[in-house]
């Protein structure tokens, strides 16, 4: 197994309910920027929470570059970062550099360091010049590169990212998504509905109705994908 | 209100968040308690004042945060205008504004991570009643923090209802805010647990 591999072994996801969001979903990923398509209610969104902890498989296992998001959540966490499409429901402190802080509370650092890291971080991401505003006084643009910056500054070694661009206009979406997928070295796993970002990825696979039903090289697996929402 | 830190370097800036704590607080009683006396109120308020220029905050900001309190100081005008005398009246409601102003003064000189720390040291002695003081500390600071977006969500109802020319009624505002302030909490609890707090 090497270190970038993502595992999961006839996992299934039933929600309380009854609904099923993922059924016997087998698979194994360890290319660098992996795309995540399908429908609304799909199970992308299932799946990607799974590989964070935030979603507990009902059935199967699941190991992220060699650890169980259950068993191991404290140091998976600290080495799988997750973007939600939402910025406002990700700042967690007032200000923006006390959020990016926030990732590195608990980690024994000194306050030095802490500030020193903070800084680099919101420098690599262009928020430097807004350090003590208030976080929910940026544009959407600029809360979704705070909350890659508060993931990136753990320094993981995944970032799942899901729908990172939903809730964002041309110009953010661009910069964002040149963010993840040309400047940022870790592996990335990209939930999206924007299929010119899944295209830029190096695999993609294809979720319907909670069954992952194609995966591969993402030009013909984007193409099979339209070709069936044309038929639908 | 909620107002923020606003950097510096100002005496009041340097001193610990502790000790200013404690200093406020004392201000804030003996402002409380002081007799409804015009020369101390005055003088109360010169105190304020003082503050704001010692921080390096201009006579600006006290009068901007003033003007905020406004409807305040209109509804404590009203409610008490007919029953007190006018002394004592505006005895009240220079008390109110100078503690309100004294602890935003705390805010605006104190970053909310340090003011937290503060807050969390002298939690300390209560872990041994069960009390976890960092997670007091943390829902001070998710306070703070979600203060604006529940305003923002205020904002968008009467938008939307005003978009639709729906009177604006006190149920069909506070039923789909609160719906919202669920969800909030709910997608706030999921990036919790994906930034590593249980």
């Amino acid at each position: 197994m090497s270190e970038r591999d993502i595992v999961l072994d006839n996992v299934s996801v039933e929600y309380p309910g009854g609904r099923t969001a993922v059924r016997e979903l087998s698979v194994r990923l360890s290319e660098r920027r992996i795309a995540v398509i399908g429908s609304n209610g799909s199970g992308k969104s299932t799946f990607a929470r799974t590989l964070n902890g935030l979603v507990t498989p009902t059935t199967g296992a699941v190991r992220v570059h060699g650890l169980d998001p259950i068993r191991q959540a404290k140091e998976l966490r600290r080495r799988v970062g997750f973007v939600f499409s939402n910025p406002d429901t990700q700042i967690i402190m007032p200000t923006v550099a006390e959020d990016a802080a926030f990732s590195l509370r608990r980690r024994g650092l000194s306050r030095a360091e802490i500030a020193a890291r903070v800084a680099a971080a919101l420098d690599r991401v262009g928020l430097t010049g807004y350090a003590d505003s208030p976080a929910h006084s940026l544009s959407g643009g600029e809360k979704q590169l705070l909350a890659l910056c508060a993931v990136l500054i753990g320094e993981p070694s995944l970032v799942v990212a899901d729908e990172p661009t939903a809730y964002l206009d041309g110009v953010n979406s661009r910069r964002i998504a040149g963010f993840l997928l040309d400047q940022m070295p870790q592996q990335l796993v990209l939930v999206t509905h924007d299929l010119r970002l899944a295209a830029r990825c190096d695999v993609a696979v294809r979720f319907d109705r909670g069954r992952l039903v194609d995966q591969g090289e993402p030009g013909p697996v984007i193409a099979r994908y339209e070709h069936d929402q044309d038929l639908a | 209100m909620i107002s923020l830190y606003r950097p510096g370097d100002s005496a009041l800036h340097r001193l610990p968040a502790g000790p200013k704590l404690l200093g406020v607080m004392a201000l804030a009683l003996a402002v409380s308690l002081a007799p409804a006396d015009p020369w101390l109120l005055a003088g109360s308020a010169v105190v304020v004042a003082g503050g704001y220029l010692l921080a390096g905050l201009g006579m600006a900001e006290p009068g901007r945060q003033v003007w905020i309190l406004r409807w305040l100081v209109l509804v404590m005008l009203l409610s008490q205008v007919f029953f007190l005398p006018g002394r004592t009246v505006a005895a009240n409601i220079v008390r109110v504004v100078a503690v309100i102003l004294l602890a935003n003064l705390v805010t605006l000189t104190t970053r909310t991570e340090d003011l937290v720390d503060a807050i969390e040291r002298a939690l300390t002695p209560l872990r041994h009643i069960g009390v976890n003081p960092g997670r007091v500390a943390l829902m001070l600071s998710m306070t703070i923090t979600t203060i604006p977006v529940i305003a923002g969500y205020a904002a968008q109802i009467r938008e939307a209802q005003r978009a639709r020319g729906v009177p604006v009624a006190p149920l069909a505002f506070v039923v789909p805010l609160l719906v919202m302030a669920l969800k909030h909490a709910d997608d706030l609890a999921d990036a919790l647990t994906a930034r590593g707090v249980d």
